[in-house]
C-alpha cells in the first residue's frame, strides 16, 4: 500500500542567501552597541505612522520594538488588563522583565535613548503611558481622519514638531536636504521590496511566504543599508531561480502585524500545503506600497504618504478593502486567512468590511482570531485543512 | 493499541472482510493525522459536508454540534464553500450541556425532552460554562423548576449555534449532525431560530467518517479509471 499521508516534506524555497541572514540580529545588536558608544542617538518605534526618514535625518538610528514573543505576555499581565492584545503585552512584557536576554526577537530596550510613540489603538495609547516610566516616550498624535485635508494638516504639524523633538535629542539640525536624502533612501527600500513581492506572482512562486515574514519581521530592525542588501541578494537569487515545483494553493493574509517572534499561523498554512504570496498587513504590503513623492515639500511629502497606510485605527479606512481586493487580483489569489489577534477591536471590527467586499469577488475567506500562545494550534490546522479542501475542491 | 486501531479491526470482523481487501483508508476528525493506518487525513469539515450531502442531495447548510465543538458549514453540489468553527470555549457545544446538566442533577439526553415541558423558559445569562453551572445552581436555589432551566440552556447553546449558521447565510435545506442533534431540545429551538426544519440523519455521528468512506471510494475509483485507460489498446490512426 502506497502511502501518500499528507506530504510532510514541503519543498522549501528557502533561497540560498537567506542562511546568510541567520547571524544578522547579532551583527545588528553589534553594530547598535557600537554607535551607541560613539553617542549616536538611538530611539524605539513601535508603528509604521513614525517616519523612518526623520530619525535618520536628524542623525539618529531607530530600532523596532514590537513583541512577537509568548514569553513576555504574563509578565505583562502584572500590570496590564489580561484582555487586551497580546502585541502590547508582549512588548510591555520585555520593558519590565529583566530576564530577557537577547534572544532573536526580543525587543532592545536597554540600546535606546528614547521611545518615538504613535497615538493609534486605545491599548497602545495607554501602554504608553505606563511605559514612559521607564524610557522617555514621545508620542506623535494623530488625525482619526486621514484622507481629510485637514487631517493631513494636522499631522504635518505633528511632524514639524517631532522634526524639533528629535533635533532635540541629537543637537543635529533637520534641513530639507536632509529629509529629501532619507526620502530618496526609503523609497529605494521600498522599490525593492516591490521587486521581491513581484516576484512572488509567479507561480508556483521563488520564495516562501515565511522566508519573507522573517525578513520582513525585521525590517525595522535592521539598518536601511543592511536590508537593502539582503533583498538585493533575495531578488536576484530568486530571479535566477526556474520556475520549478508543484501549484499550492496561493494565500494571501491580511490583517493584525505580525511582530518577530510570532509566525504561528503563516507557519500552520504553509506547512499544510499553502504558500503565502503575500501579506496585507504592517509586516507586509502596509509598510512599503506607496512611497513618498520626492519632488513636493519634504515634510509635506512625508505626511501624504504616511497616511495612507491603510490601517484599521483610522475612520473610514476605504483604502484597505480596495486594496485588499487589489492585491487578490494583482497575486492571483485562491483564499484569504484574515489574521487578528485577540482583543484587537480595529481589525476584527473591519473584518466584517473585508469579507463583504471579497464575498463579492467570490474569493474565499477564513478568519482566525489567536493569540501568541501554541493553545490552539491544533484547531488552526483544522481549520486551515479545511479551507484549503476546499480551494482545492472550487470549480 | 490505539482506539482507532482497535474500531477498525471490529469494524472488519462485523462487515466480514480481510484487512489485505481494504485498498483505501481516509481518517477524519481530531487526531487524524496521527492515524497510522490511513492513507490520507482529510478534515471533518469536508466529511461532513460529503456525508451528509449523500444522505441528502439537495442539503445547502450542516449545523454540528459535537461534543467539544459545534460547527456551521455551508455546502453547494457536496462541496463546502464557507464554514466557521467554534472550539474556543465550550459555550455552544455539548461540553455545555453535560457540564450544565449534571449542575441539573439531569442526564445530558434528559435535558432536551426536560426543555420540551417548559411553559415559562428562564434566561441564562452565562456564556461561560463555569459561570453557567453556578448560576443553575441558584435557579434551583430560587426554586425554579428543571423543566423551565433546561429550557434556558437549550436555548443558550442553540443561540449561541444560530448565530454562526446566520453568519454563513444558512436558510433552508439544513441538516443537524454530531452527537447533540440527538437532542429533540435543541433541534427544536435551533428549527425556531432559524425558521427552517433540520433533516437529522438516522445515525448523526458518523456523517463524518461517512464522507470519509465516500471520498476514500471516490479516490479509488478514480485510480481504477486512469489504470483503465492506460491500459486500453491505442486507438486506430
Ligand atoms: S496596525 Fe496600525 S497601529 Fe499597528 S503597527 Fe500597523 S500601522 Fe501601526
Ligand atoms: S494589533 Fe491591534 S490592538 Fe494590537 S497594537 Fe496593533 S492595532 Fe493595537
Amino acid at each position: 500500500m502506497v502511502r501518500t499521508l499528507r506530504e510532510s516534506s514541503i519543498t522549501t524555497y528557502t533561497l540560498q542567501c537567506l542562511s546568510d541572514f541567520e547571524d544578522a540580529y547579532q551583527r545588528r545588536i553589534n553594530e547598535l552597541t557600537a554607535r551607541r558608544n560613539q553617542a549616536r542617538k538611538i530611539v524605539g518605534t513601535f508603528c509604521l505612522f513614525v517616519p523612518d526618514e526623520i530619525i535618520y535625518a536628524a542623525g539618529a538610528d531607530r530600532v523596532i520594538l514590537c513583541g512577537g514573543r509568548n514569553a513576555t505576555v504574563s509578565l505583562a499581565e502584572e500590570y496590564l488588563p489580561r484582555n487586551i492584545c497580546p502585541l502590547v503585552k508582549s512588548s510591555f512584557g520585555s520593558v519590565v522583565s529583566t530576564e530577557c536576554s537577547g534572544g532573536d526577537a526580543c525587543p532592545h530596550f536597554n540600546l535606546i535613548d528614547m521611545v518615538v510613540a504613535e497615538a493609534t489603538c486605545d491599548a497602545k495609547k495607554k501602554m504608553y503611558e505606563l511605559l514612559n516610566e521607564y524610557i522617555p516616550t514621545y508620542v506623535i498624535d494623530l488625525p482619526q481622519k486621514p484622507d481629510s485635508p485637514a487631517g493631513i494638516a494636522y499631522y504635518t504639524v505633528q511632524l514639524e514638531q517631532f522634526t524639533d523633538a528629535m533635533e532635540g535629542l541629537t543637537g543635529t539640525l533637520i534641513t530639507d536636504d536632509r529629509l529629501r536624502r532619507e526620502i530618496k533612501s526609503a523609497n529605494e527600500t521600498r522599490s525593492l521590496l516591490h521587486r521581491l513581492y513581484e516576484l512572488r506572482r509567479r507561480d508556483p512562486p521563488p520564495i516562501r511566504g515565511l522566508d519573507v515574514l522573517t525578513v520582513l519581521q525585521k525590517q525595522f530592525f535592521l539598518s536601511p543599508e543592511e536590508l537593502r542588501r539582503i533583498l538585493r541578494q533575495l531578488c536576484d537569487e530568486a530571479e535566477r531561480k526556474p520556475n520549478e515545483g508543484a501549484r499550492k494553493p496561493r494565500i494571501m493574509i491580511s490583517g493584525c502585524p505580525m511582530a518577530g517572534g510570532n509566525i504561528k499561523v503563516p507557519k500552520i498554512i504553509e506547512d499544510r500545503g499553502g504558500v503565502i504570496v503575500v501579506e496585507e498587513s504592517c509586516t507586509g504590503t502596509r509598510a512599503f506600497w506607496n512611497l513618498v513623492d520626492e519632488h513636493k515639500d519634504p515634510l509635506r511629502a512625508i505626511a501624504e504618504r504616511y497616511m495612507q497606510i491603510p490601517c484599521s485605527c483610522m475612520t473610514p479606512n476605504e483604502w484597505r478593502t480596495e486594496h485588499i481586493r487589489e492585491l487578490v487580483e494583482r497575486f492571483n489569489v485562491d483564499g484569504v486567512v484574515y489574521y487578528t489577534l485577540q482583543s484587537c477591536h480595529a481589525y476584527n471590527i473591519e473584518r466584517f468590511r473585508v469579507q463583504q467586499a471579497l464575498k463579492e469577488t467570490h474569493t474565499p475567506l477564513l478568519a482566525i482570531e489567536t493569540d501568541y500562545s501554541d493553545s490552539d494550534v491544533e484547531q488552526i490546522a483544522t481549520r486551515v485543512d479545511a479551507f484549503m479542501e476546499m480551494i482545492a475542491s472550487s470549480p | 493499541m490505539h482506539v482507532a486501531e482497535t474500531i477498525y479491526r471490529a469494524v472488519q470482523v462485523d462487515a466480514g472482510i480481510r484487512g489485505g481487501d481494504i485498498e483505501n483508508v481516509v481518517a477524519t476528525g481530531y487526531g487524524r493525522e496521527s492515524i497510522e493506518f490511513a492513507n490520507k487525513a482529510v478534515s471533518e469539515i469536508t466529511t461532513h459536508a460529503a456525508g451528509v450531502s449523500y444522505l441528502f442531495p439537495d442539503v445547502k447548510g450542516v449545523i454540528d454540534i459535537g461534543g467539544q465543538d459545534s460547527k456551521v458549514i455551508a455546502v453547494e453540489k457536496g462541496r463546502v464553500v464557507d464554514f466557521l468553527m467554534n472550539d474556543k470555549c465550550a459555550a455552544g457545544t455539548g461540553k455545555f450541556l453535560e457540564f450544565t446538566a449534571k449542575a441539573l442533577e439531569v442526564s445530558t439526553e434528559a435535558l432536551g425532552g426536560l426543555a420540551l415541558a417548559s411553559r415559562t423558559p428562564v434566561s441564562i445569562s452565562s456564556m461561560c460554562t463555569v459561570f453557567a453551572e453556578s448560576e443553575v445552581i441558584s435557579l434551583r436555589a430560587r426554586g425554579i423548576t428543571k423543566e423551565d432551566i433546561a429550557a434556558g440552556l437549550v436555548e443558550s447553546v442553540a443561540q449561541r449555534v444560530s448565530v454562526m449558521a446566520k453568519q454563513i447565510g444558512l436558510k433552508e435545506n439544513v441538516a443537524f449532525v454530531g452527537g447533540v442533534a440527538k437532542n429533540a431540545g435543541i433541534k427544536a429551538a435551533l428549527e425556531r431560530k432559524l425558521g427552517v426544519t433540520l433533516f437529522v440523519p438516522f445515525e448523526p455521528q458518523i456523517t463524518g467518517a461517512l464522507g470519509a468512506a465516500l471520498r476514500g471510494k471516490a479516490q479509488v475509483l478514480a485510480g481504477h479509471e486512469a489504470l483503465l485507460r492506460s491500459c486500453a489498446p491505442p486507438s486506430k490512426r
